[in-house]
């Protein structure tokens, strides 16, 4: 693109220096605090932290909602993005908005909503209540179920993005091909929606499960010292116990989850393809 | 022809189909006989690929009916009609070699001698050697075969095929359509095919649907259309360049060729001039409006600006019932 490499390379450097100085390196000390002991290098600081019954349930839970929001907005993902792929072009612009308005409200705010919803007085409750499904109120913040609806909902629409992007690569006949040739709609979408979305499904699926496990406010609020998720506990190891080890211990897992999570689903992908 | 399990092999019944807002094709009436090989000719937009769509079953009619071999299909979805289509764009599955691709449909019925069957639709084709190939290293000739050959082994009753020449370079064309209608005399195989380009339609059909925004103009053989169209659009489309307006609302159409030049009652100005091989083509400015003729090379040659007398031989002409 550039006549001159050089031109090319100096347009990175600012950019480059400043990842370098300002991330990598503070992230590689933090990170190589869990492997410092007085008295040199060491593992011991990873056992120690999985020898605690709380940790485990923590590291197990985190995995368990994570692969559940990845899983569930799949699913729903797969279905919205059909629909809105197929709307005429007038809505289909219209309903991308809806789908990613959420994106465009904080957190914070569309969090504290889910407490008004999900409450002892929300309206959920109020209508359980009033259709004698259930007496009392049933007790939903302060759950798994509660984090997994507010997890889904924050990351369902980065799900849905990247599925309609990928469908819109599709080839424009391909499903009504398939569908001519006698295909019902179950095998339309294994044999010719699923190989042809794969990479939108690996974007979309690394995205919900490495923003979920790391999400902060979400679990905070919804879930509380309640259901902690490992970004809770991490949070409240270095502001309560003043132990960066943890810290470190934590971080440096939720890394690995993630990249992880990617090779694991680029693996996936591949391996369905070249068959 | 006049058995309706022949003749209405394929049968639409008043159809109406409709995008959101925009109707496409209002209240259309066509038989199919079992075995031809029919035309659905008209300009861009007119509703020829909305209608395949319809026969496929990829669009619910607003209303009216479709049937197929005497059944009603109306309800039926695409993937139990047996109707093959050959897509615009080939439509090949891009994930799947040339051999998976033509295999797709038979593996979905579970069909015994699968191999045998694919190697022989790829060989109608002339194809073999390419099964192994995905379908993004193929030249669009050969996308267009593999999709005719996946169609083909299916064995539909009816093989739509949504203008199948027209994405090919002109010698390709020729080939194909030669390839087209040796397909369908080996097979038998009841085809409709979608084009814009007349003289496609008339090289090939046994039968031209001439179609105009969303309604047909005119059915009948190529002969029959192109030497009496019905109305001044139908002319317009089969060639015929100088269309006035006759009685009672009807008109009178001269093809380029029938214009006498250098002698006649009426007066034009040579606007434009072109070489075409063994004729030479005027365009002329006259009292009647843009009138074109051509005439052999042989004869006397008109310069642009030239005023030149020329003629409209009432016995040349073609009458139109109506001149719009
Ligand atoms: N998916 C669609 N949504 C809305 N309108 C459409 C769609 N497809 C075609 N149309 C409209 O329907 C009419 C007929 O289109 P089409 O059947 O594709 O014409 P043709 O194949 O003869 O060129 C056109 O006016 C076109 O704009
Ligand atoms: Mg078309």
């Amino acid at each position: 693109m550039f006549e001159n490499r050089a031109i090319g390379l100096a347009l990175v450097l600012p950019a480059a220096i400043f990842a370098a100085a300002l991330f990598l390196l503070p992230v590689g000390i933090l990170l190589s605090e869990a492997f410092r002991t007085d008295t040199g290098w060491s593992v011991s600081a990873y056992g120690e932290f999985f020898a605690s019954s709380r940790n485990q349930t923590v590291f197990f839970r985190t995995l368990k909602l994570a692969s559940l929001v990845a899983g569930v907005s799949a699913v729903v993902g797969y279905a919205a993005a059909f629909a809105i792929v197929n709307l005429p072009a007038s809505s289909r612009g219209r309903m991308f908005g809806l789908v990613t308005l959420p994106l465009m409200i904080s957190p914070v705010a569309r969090t504290y909503a889910w407490l008004v919803i999900l409450g002892r007085t929300g309206f959920v409750n109020k209508f359980l209540v009033d259709l004698g499904i259930t007496d009392t109120p049933l007790r939903i913040l302060f759950t798994e179920t509660a984090v997994f609806i507010g997890l889904l909902q924050l990351f369902l629409p980065l799900m849905i993005i990247s599925l309609v992007s990928a469908m819109e690569n599709m080839p424009r006949d391909a499903v009504p091909a398939a569908r001519i040739l006698g295909a019902n709609w179950l095998q339309v979408f294994w044999r010719v929606i699923l190989p042809l979305t794969r990479e939108g499904l690996v974007i979309g699926g690394t995205l919900v499960f490495t923003g979920s496990m790391t999400a902060y406010i979400t679990p905070a609020i919804l879930g509380g010292s309640k259901v902690l998720m490992l970004e809770t506990l991490l949070y409240q190891r270095v502001t309560v116990a003043n132990d960066f080890v943890s810290a470190s211990v934590i971080a440096m897992i939720l890394i690995t989850m993630s990249f992880s999570a990617n090779l694991l689903l680029k693996r996936l992908a591949t391996a369905r393809k070249s068959r | 022809m006049s058995d309706p399990a022949t003749s209405q092999y394929v049968s639409l019944k008043d159809l109406t189909l409709a995008y959101d807002k925009t109707v496409a094709v209002d209240r259309l009436n066509l038989d199919i006989h079992k075995g031809e090989l029919i035309a659905l000719l008209g300009p861009s937009g007119c509703g020829k690929t909305t209608t395949m769509r319809a026969i496929a079953g990829l669009l619910t009619p607003r209303s009216g009916s479709v049937h197929i071999d005497g059944r009603d299909v109306t309800r039926v979805p695409p993937s139990r009609r047996e109707v093959g289509l050959v897509f615009q764009s080939y439509a090949l599955f891009p994930h799947l070699s040339v051999f998976e691709n033509v295999a797709f449909g038979l593996r979905l019925r579970r069909e015994p001698d699968l191999k045998a069957k694919v190697m022989e639709g790829l060989q109608t084709v002339g194809l073999t050697e390419f099964l192994d190939r995905q379908p993004a290293d193929l030249s669009g000739g050969q996308q267009q075969r593999v999709s005719l050959a996946r169609s083909l082994v299916m064995h539909p009753k009816v093989l739509l095929l949504d203008e199948p020449l027209s994405n090919l370079d002109a010698r390709l064309r020729l080939e194909m359509r030669t390839e087209l209608q040796r397909v369908q005399r080996e097979t038998g195989i009841t085809m409709v095919f979608v084009t814009h380009d007349q003289a496609e339609a008339l090289a090939l059909a046994d039968r031209i649907v001439l179609m105009r925004n969303g309604a047909i103009e005119q059915i009948g053989t190529a002969e029959e259309i192109y030497n009496a169209p019905v109305s001044g659009f139908a002319a317009d489309f089969m060639g015929f360049e100088t269309i006035l307006p006759g009685e009672a609302g009807g008109g009178l159409a001269w093809r380029p060729g029938a214009v006498v030049l250098g002698k006649g009652p009426h007066q034009g100005q040579v606007r434009g001039a072109s070489f075409a091989g063994e004729r030479r083509e005027y365009v002329l400015e006259s009292p009647f409006g843009t009138i074109k003729a051509d005439v052999p090379i042989s004869e006397t040659r008109f310069e642009i600006g030239q005023q030149v007398a020329f003629d409209l031989p009432r016995e040349s002409a073609v009458e139109l019932a109506r001149i719009d």
